[in-house]
């Protein structure tokens, strides 16, 4: 199944004590900061050549990482329900912590920069919480889901944000809707564990616990799609940010089975599957490379799989043993970082095929393959 | 639906959910539990923090939150704040070998329970080890109309009767008996301060099949009377001629779809016609786990034996589905 050609044949590795639990790259894709089930967070400067450990194992897990979209800031939470920052001063400075912002509201493991911006959108609870990097404040009023939050997220261009708890979702435009509205609350069938906006925006979808998974057009306000019989809760989502002809590839896992989803048209059965079955246990995490086709799924059957946009497999990348947990494409789409549940981080530099990266838009998301 | 996993029990961590009133000793157990030398490193999740100050062990606090998975049936809800926060916590596994759920006092133990069975991921990473349940022995009869109760009883594994010093023993056997009128199969614990010895709280196994009815073997020579009208109850159901599989199959998969919110917990060793293995069962509300488990031994009494906990059983009704599935 492997492509001719290995894309990856070189690698970079190093260790935390605890399973790696997230990963992420700043915009400039010169930082990675690793998190892990033990609360350590890793900061490396690729720029000046060294890393430093922000925190040291405590036995309290972080579970969310990220920097905002200007590199001013790193975010990472967890188990002690603290949003903990740090001011960055750019490459060859170090970090300087701000003082931690217990939420009182249990483990946090959802929160997201505002792409673009400076706000900071954090699950506390039942809570969605906005804090403002430029004010340094909290911003408004919190919006008060009927449910604890599961998942989060922006759409690119930072005007919408979107959250979902058992029963219901919201699609909140932070300047234009007061908290209150309820044109902004959509009821679904299920807990919401996962979601996502298109790159363009023209899309939301929402894995589910009942099986199923959920698409709202955007654009022209349509009922969702839902899709259901998925082997088991739709877990992760991602949209790649190549358009397609109605829409972008998107990429839904469930157990040990990826799928990747075209759409054909408007109509009710707009979604076509396709099945990628190769994974031998639980799929964690799902990226596409930035500006590609190429999707990278992690599995805790200890393996990385790389494949094109047709769902052909071009190459599974070996760990040591232990399950990957979590997955982080460098902006440049040329560098995937992952991470084990030994804690082991591992970055892979990734030559991404043509065909996945010039594929032509017309073709309706069944890419060639290299 | 599913009951077990295909995962083998050996590789799940075993989790063990305390239940008991407002008041009856959960939080002293629980303590027990975190600093008694028996080798393993706890993890705990409470609803709310109480006097649990023990520096060096992993507790958590979630708060109770109930999914509804299909059209509000009780049946079907879970925890969700448990799938969330075992996701979380399973990821460091390796530093810890054992859960213990503690509940609120007026938590309905079937949730919690059919979390471990419905919800995949816990299905396959842990396994259910006992529902223990504390019980006041001081104070349960001033709270015995509280369906909480009631059900906390009905669905334990393992029953302490926390308090033994403070009530005199015609007291405590009155208690007793009415709590085996409820509970025909769970283990009694007499215990001062929550000291029950570990092994039997801890363990315990009581969701395997093949231990699901060893706890107490002879809960049937006990003859139960029905002098308190407790809406939730017990029917043991016994005969010595074989039974056939079919016609049994049909009435249990009847009495769970009609009164499988009623039927707390059922559990049985079956002797079917025609086989030299006994059959084990057990049930939580509407999830049924079902296998034939050793043969019968030589000289040994081939009988079927039956226990049904629930509210508002029909006595009658089930003696007589019962009997009508003698082979």
């Amino acid at each position: 199944m492997a492509a001719a050609v290995p894309l990856v044949s070189e690698r970079l590795c190093g260790d935390l004590q605890q399973a790696i639990s997230a990963l992420a790259w700043s915009e400039d894709g010169e930082f990675l900061a690793i998190a892990s089930a033990g609360g350590e967070l890793l900061f490396i400067d690729f720029r000046a050549g060294c890393e430093e450990l922000l925190r040291g194992n405590r036995d309290s897990s972080l579970d969310v990482v990220g920097f905002s979209g200007d590199g001013q800031f790193l975010m990472a939470a967890g188990q002690s329900g603290e949003l903990l920052l740090w001011e960055l001063g750019g490459t060859g400075i170090r970090p300087m912590a701000l003082d931690p912002m217990p939420l009182g509201a249990g483990w946090i493991d959802a929160a997201a920069w505002q792409p673009g911006g400076l706000l900071l959108a954090v699950a506390a609870g039942r809570q969605l919480r906005l804090w403002d990097g430029a004010s340094r404040q909290w911003h408004g009023q919190p919006l008060e889901l009927p449910g604890t939050i599961q998942a989060l997220a922006w759409s690119s261009d930072g005007k919408r944000l979107s959250a979902c708890s058992h029963g219901e979702l919201v699609l909140w435009r932070p300047w234009a809707h007061s908290p209150s509205d309820p044109s902004l609350r959509h009821t679904i069938p299920s807990a919401g564990l996962t979601l996502a906006f298109s790159a363009a925006g023209h899309h939301l979808a929402c894995g589910l616990l009942d099986r199923s998974l959920m698409v709202w057009p955007l654009k022209d306000q349509g009922e969702p799609w839902q899709v259901s019989g998925f082997p088991s809760k739709v877990r992760h989502l991602a949209w790649s940010d190549r358009s397609g002809r109605l829409a972008p590839l998107l990429a839904t896992a469930s157990a040990e089975a990826v799928i990747l989803w075209t759409q054909l048209n408007q109509g009710p059965k707009a979604w076509q599957p396709e099945p990628l079955l190769w994974h031998e246990r639980r799929v964690n995490a799902l990226a596409f490379s930035p500006g590609s086709t190429l999707l990278a799924s992690a599995s805790s059957d200890s393996t990385v799989a790389l494949w094109d946009g047709a769902g052909q497999l071009l190459q599974p990348l070996e760990g040591r043993g232990s399950g990957f947990n979590a997955l982080a494409w460098r902006p440049d789409g040329c560098h995937l970082a992952a991470g084990d549940a030994q804690g082991r981080w591992w970055l892979w530099p990734v030559a991404v095929p043509m065909g996945a990266r010039l594929r032509q838009q017309a073709g309706g998301g069944v890419a060639t393959r290299s | 639906m599913a009951f077990t996993s295909a995962v083998p029990s050996a590789e799940r961590l075993p989790v063990t959910v305390l239940t008991g009133f407002l008041g009856a000793g959960k939080t002293t157990l629980l303590n027990r539990i975190l600093t008694h030398e028996h080798g393993l490193k706890v993890a705990v999740i409470v609803n709310e923090f109480g006097e649990i100050g023990i520096d060096n062990q992993l507790v958590v606090d979630a708060d109770e939150e109930i999914f509804e998975m299909n059209n509000g049936c009780i049946c079907c809800t879970v925890r969700g704040d448990l799938i969330r926060i075992i996701g979380n916590l399973m990821k460091r596994r390796d530093r810890f070998d054992h859960l213990v759920i503690e509940t609120t006092g007026l938590a309905d133990p079937a949730p919690v329970i059919q979390t471990f069975f419905v919800d995949e991921d816990l299905r396959d990473e842990l396994r259910l080890d006992a529902v223990v349940t504390v019980v006041d022995l001081l104070h349960v009869q001033q709270h015995w109309q509280a369906e909480e109760v009631q059900e906390q009883l009905a669905f334990a594994d393992v029953l302490v009767l926390n308090k033994v010093d403070l009530v005199d023993d015609e007291k405590r056997e009155a208690i007793e008996k009415r709590v085996r009128a409820i509970n025909p199969v769970a283990r009694l614990l007499s215990a001062h301060k929550a000291d029950v010895p570990m092994d039997q709280v801890l363990g315990v196994e009581a969701f395997e099949l093949e231990r699901a009815l060893s706890l107490d073997p002879g809960f049937l020579a006990e003859a139960h009377d029905h002098e308190h009208d407790d809406a939730v109850g017990s029917v043991a159901l016994a005969e010595d001629r074989p039974m056939d599989l079919d016609r049994l199959g049909s009435w249990i998969s009847g009495l769970v779809s009609t009164r499988g919110p009623d039927l707390f917990r059922m559990k049985g060793i079956i002797q079917l016609e025609g086989k030299d293995e006994r059959y084990v069962l057990q049930s939580v509300h509407m999830l049924l786990d079902g296998d034939f488990d050793r043969r019968w031994k030589e000289g040994e009494r081939r009988r079927t034996e039956f226990v049904i906990i629930g509210r508002n059983l029909p006595i009658e009704d089930l003696r007589g589905g019962f009997a009508a599935c003698v082979a």
